[in-house]
């Protein structure tokens, strides 16, 4: 992949780095650790965007991040390695205002974020990961714009974004994926059948765009019933409604939206309610005027009317009326706005102006995997601890000629003991780490600094930065976070009953602690039945800086600290990861 | 060693024959490796996979020597003319595996090496001999490898071009000219030079080299990017750089305006008044001039018809039907092959152009030479239309010499099956591949070629009349227009 070499597509990135609601276990402290560096095979999440960014040219980013997590945020682009690699600086923007719980609509309303916006800009989640070269994504949406100055007189710039489906890639998939509920329509053949690899055949337009959940009120309102608005149907024949795919929360937008979100208050979120109602003013009668559409883009018309002024007698034309691919559009338009004009009544109002049409909104709907098509670039958010491990595994097991491979799957600094084997295939083992003899790792992700002990076997697992494991330790898809301490065998004697299992909103869990520490060195060879009094963790999550007593056996737990912070609850989201509100009870 | 292994090789030559293409293509591929294994050394490796490649390098030695000492012997560097000339010997063979030499390859009678030569030559074949100088660049479909200064606005201006968003000469030549205006305004002057000397060099050209590599330039776009070369550096140095970018916009502007906008509405103007009641105008894929001279004797009052032809791949002529009966015209829309009932009926042919050549010959859409010939042997008048800024100095006596071509994949009908899906579909059809071939598996059918041109050149005896903003005037007199016009300018 060349980085760097690509022409700026003259966009500016706003990465939002929201405090990851449903990764609790590990961003209960964001002063700390907020949810943009949780490492994700070695990487910080935030690298990911990033480095996405910068292999599509876009240079100017933002990171958008509450003010308690900014010091932690900006001091991990100066010291970490992987950030520090990255041959740009992403300015940091803490709004004064911007709370964990601000939803993406009003921090775009913050004046801060407001000023911040002076292009057409794209918006990020910071928990993205993409193999889909985002280049390939703008492509799409500059071919499908209309040519940006002709736009001064009757089309504006549209939006795009991307949507991938949840299903059918093992090992990533699972069935708790949240979705979203998309219906689109299809755009009008382009002239010539796209070339291999491109991904013109699965743009689409929205039409409407809601998460599940508001969907599910929607229907349990109306008894079960969608209701589908007519208009909708007189203006398109063939809408498409999709359940299974997710929006990506990646946004391609025109300069005027931030204006349009500026001008509804109402706007919670982007992408319920700016995308919501967007992609619904495009069809629904008069939704747009409402909406202070036709101001938002009218104004800009009238302010480019008096730019040049001095030439207002040219009549610019629009290329795009001049191309011999493109037909001209209906005149009857005209007269539906005539009538529309005379209904309302107002003769003199909007009818010089004739109604603006609304940009379209258009979404790239990644193909699901299919068995003619079985491998898609992936797509994913990562904002569950499910997926978080099972992405840092993916990203694990990719070959080194993969764009987000690692240089090296086991760092040349890490030390290995001897008789110690990692399945350097589908490992990743991070600079500096140290590990004892016989160790046996397979499929599993070890972050730098950290401490392993002798005869660990590690299967499936996710290990953040300077985790301690002591001797003897097996562990099978648990998730541990940054400086946690699993003790082996031969520990301190206390055993605080149960301490970690506040765990949210899971409730019912208590550990399992049955610690009974023995000051014996085994074998890692006859790890079978003979010893429980080895520390065994099975799916468990263990929360940063937490210590797992010597001997703890647990099945699918998290394990995690009374919360001191007191309230960590926020919804500050950067997408809709409004799941059930997971609160920790003190 | 060369000797014993021939005969199996020549049983494995009559074998190919059966096999399919797939297969060959997978034996061409184990042998390669094994070639590769070959070369590094391998002790051993004599077997039966090798002789291929002890074959290629043998080639042009004299047969006693044996096979690895050889390429040993070569590793090391030896001098003596032996080894160069088999050191020449494997330079031509990394080059036949490469693909970029065309010839047939010198008389080595080695049956081994028919599998990879066959293969190569088969990639090669897929561009058309005779055109094959218009196979210079082929299309960017992406970003990659672009140059860094390229402009944003000129990034999307070459896209839509390469997808056909933006086609059709004037719309090119306008959409690149309002591109270039930013591209204007974002220029800043470095210390040290100045604007009229440095914009066009340095700031410039990466745009134009961008465009062209989207899609090559039209001879309109060509005018207009000597025209703003031009005053670009007629520009005085002292001009204040603000000052000298607004003058710019403002003159780019005053050359769509007059050379495009104004012009289009005097031709339409002139032209229209050709049209009379009850004509009934035939016409060719789409240009936007003939669909604004038609729109302007529809707005006259004029009753007429309209007979629009049609063919593949692009479908301009459908935008046009389109768009004439938004407005509320009578259009009859027909396939290419109808051409010969079209002509039948017709009493005005109206076409647009892609460019008028010295010799007072058309360029213009593929397909526009035949129907032009089919009118004027049933004495249609044949009228073009066309923009001073489309006139050209060159000189073509055929379709060949001047010319576009287009992807090949342009021609494919979309398949049945929806899927678009890329390459890897194609690693897993391999049983299928076999079961049934089409058009889609061009690449893989030997000796099929697909040439996608996009422009052809009609006789200047088949044209009786071009409309120009100077006026009305025969085919031979386009070479007089285009000094008047252009030259002027450059």
């Amino acid at each position: 992949m060349p980085h760097a070499t690509v022409p700026s597509p003259g966009l500016q990135a706003l990465i939002l780095c929201g405090p990851g609601v449903s990764l609790n276990t590990f961003t209960s402290n964001p002063k700390d650790l907020p949810k943009a560096l949780i490492p994700i095979a070695n990487r910080p999440m935030v690298w990911y965007p990033l480095d996405w960014c910068h292999r599509m040219g876009i240079n100017d980013i933002t990171l958008v991040t509450p003010p308690e997590s900014s010091e932690a945020v900006a001091a991990a682009l100066k010291t970490h390695p992987a950030l520090t690699g990255l041959r740009f600086k992403p300015d940091v923007l803490a709004p004064e205002e911007l709370l964990q719980t601000t939803g993406t609509g009003e921090l775009l309303r913050l004046p801060e974020v407001q000023k911040a916006i002076t292009s057409d800009f794209i918006l990020l989640p910071c928990d993205l990961i993409s193999e889909l070269d985002g280049s390939s994504i703008l492509q799409q949406w500059m071919t499908l714009n209309p040519p940006s100055t002709s736009g001064k007189k009757l089309r504006w710039k549209g939006g795009l974004s991307v949507f991938y489906p949840t299903q059918g890639l093992e090992g990533v998939s699972t069935k708790k994926d949240e979705t979203d509920f998309l219906a689109t329509v299809p755009l009008p053949k382009s002239a010539v059948p796209p070339p291999h690899g491109s991904l013109r055949p699965h743009i689409e337009e929205i039409v409407t765009f809601m998460p599940t959940d508001t969907l599910n009120d929607k229907l349990e309102e109306d008894k079960g019933h969608l209701r589908v608005r007519q208009s909708l149907l007189n203006r398109h024949g063939r809408v498409k409604m999709r359940m299974k795919h997710r929006d990506a929360h990646v946004y391609i937008f025109p300069q005027w939206v931030k204006e349009f979100v500026a001008k509804n208050e109402r706007f919670d979120s982007v992408s319920e309610d700016v995308l919501g109602w967007w992609a619904k003013a495009g069809w629904q009668e008069g939704l747009a005027e409402k909406l202070g559409l036709d101001e938002v883009l009218g104004e800009k018309k009238a302010e480019d009317d008096e730019m040049n002024g001095d030439l207002a007698d040219d009549e610019e034309i629009d290329p795009s009326s001049l191309s011999s691919t493109k037909a001209a559009k209906p005149v009857q338009q005209a007269a539906t706005t005539a009538s529309f004009a005379s209904r309302v009544g107002g003769t003199s109002a909007p009818t010089p102006k004739d109604r603006i049409a609304t940009p379209p909104l258009l979404a790239y709907v990644q193909p699901a995997p299919s068995p003619s098509s079985p491998l898609q670039p992936l797509i994913r958010r990562v904002d569950t601890t499910a997926q978080l491990a099972s992405i840092s595994l993916y990203l694990a097991r990719q070959p080194a000629d993969h764009p987000l491979a690692h240089e090296h799957n086991v760092h040349p600094t890490a030390s290995i003991g001897l008789q110690s084997r990692i399945s350097q295939e589908d490992s990743l083992v991070g600079h500096n780490v140290t590990m004892g003899i016989r160790c046996n790792v397979k499929e599993s992700v070890i972050g730098a600094n950290c401490e392993i002990g002798s005869n660990v076997r590690l299967t499936k697992c996710v290990l953040m930065e300077g985790v301690q494991v002591g001797d003897g330790v097996v562990m099978t898809g648990c998730i541990i976070g940054r400086r946690a301490r699993i003790q082996g065998v031969k520990a301190a004697p206390v055993e605080p009953a149960a301490a970690a299992q506040g765990a949210g909103g899971e409730g019912g869990e208590s550990a399992a602690a049955a610690g009974d520490k023995k000051g014996k060195k085994k074998k890692g060879g006859a790890a079978d039945d003979g010893e429980e009094e080895r520390t065994r963790l099975t799916d468990c999550e263990v929360a940063p800086n937490y210590v797992v007593e010597a001997g703890t056996e647990a099945k699918g737990e998290k394990l995690m600290a009374f919360d001191t912070e007191g309230v960590v609850d926020e919804d500050m989201h950067d997408g809709e990861e409004d799941e059930q509100g997971v609160e920790e009870e003190d | 060693m060369s000797e014993p292994t021939k005969a199996p090789e020549a049983a494995q030559l009559a074998e190919e024959a059966k096999l399919s293409p797939a297969e060959l293509k997978k034996r061409a591929k184990a042998e390669k490796q094994a070639r590769r294994a070959a070369q590094k050394g391998e002790p051993g490796a004599t077997g039966v996979p090798v002789p291929a490649t002890n074959g290629t390098h043998e080639a042009p030695k004299p047969p006693k020597q044996s096979g690895p000492q050889e390429q040993k012997a070569q590793g090391s560097q030896q001098k003596g003319p032996p080894q160069q000339k088999q050191k020449q010997g494997v330079q031509e063979g990394k080059h036949e595996r490469t693909g970029s030499i065309q010839q047939p390859l010198p008389t080595r009678g080695m049956p081994a090496l028919a599998g990879p030569v066959k293969e190569v030559q088969r990639k090669d074949k897929k561009q058309v001999e005779l055109f094959s100088h218009l196979y210079t660049q082929s299309r960017r479909q992406d970003i990659a490898g672009a140059s860094k200064n390229v402009h944003p606005s000129v990034v999307a201006l070459g896209f839509q071009m390469s997808s056909y968003e933006i086609c059709g000469s004037s719309a090119r030549c306008v959409a690149m000219l309002v591109a270039f205006k930013e591209v204007v305004q974002t220029y800043v002057t470095p210390s040290e030079v100045s604007l009229a000397r440095d914009l066009t060099s340095r700031h410039l050209s990466p745009q134009i080299d961008f465009l062209r590599s989207c899609r090559p330039i039209s001879e309109s776009m060509g005018n207009a990017i000597r025209w703003l070369k031009k005053t670009i550096v007629e520009i005085d140095p002292r001009t204040p750089e603000q000052e000298a970018k607004d003058y710019l916009c403002d003159e780019i502007d005053r050359f769509v305006r007059e050379r495009i906008t104004v012009t289009d509405q005097a031709i339409a103007a002139s032209a229209s008044a050709l049209i009379k009641d009850g004509s009934v105008v035939l016409t060719y894929a789409k240009s936007s001039i003939v669909e604004k001279t038609i729109l302007q004797a529809h707005a006259n009052g004029t009753r007429f018809r309209v007979m629009a032809v049609d063919s593949r791949p692009l479908f301009e002529g459908k935008s046009l039907a389109t768009s004439l009966m938004h407005a509320g015209l009578q259009v009859e829309y027909l396939p290419f092959s109808g051409i010969a009932y079209a002509v039948k009926e017709a009493t005005l042919v109206l076409l647009g152009a892609h460019s008028m050549l010295s010799n007072g010959r058309l360029q213009s859409r593929v397909g526009t030479a035949a129907l032009a010939m089919q009118a004027h042997k049933a004495d249609i008048p044949v009228i073009v239309c066309c923009e001073s800024v489309k006139f050209s100095g060159k000189v073509a006596l055929d379709s060949i010499v001047l010319n576009e071509v287009a992807p090949s994949e342009e021609l494919l009908l979309p398949k049945a099956t929806v899927s678009h899906a890329p390459a890897l579909d194609r690693k897993d059809d391999d049983d299928e591949d076999r079961q049934v071939r089409s058009l889609h598996d061009w690449r893989d059918i030997p000796g099929l070629q697909i040439l996608n041109l996009m422009y052809d050149v009609t006789p200047a005896e088949y044209i009786r009349m071009v409309i120009c903003e100077y006026g009305n005037v025969p085919p031979s007199s386009v070479p007089v227009v285009h000094r008047l016009a252009n030259e002027g300018i450059m």
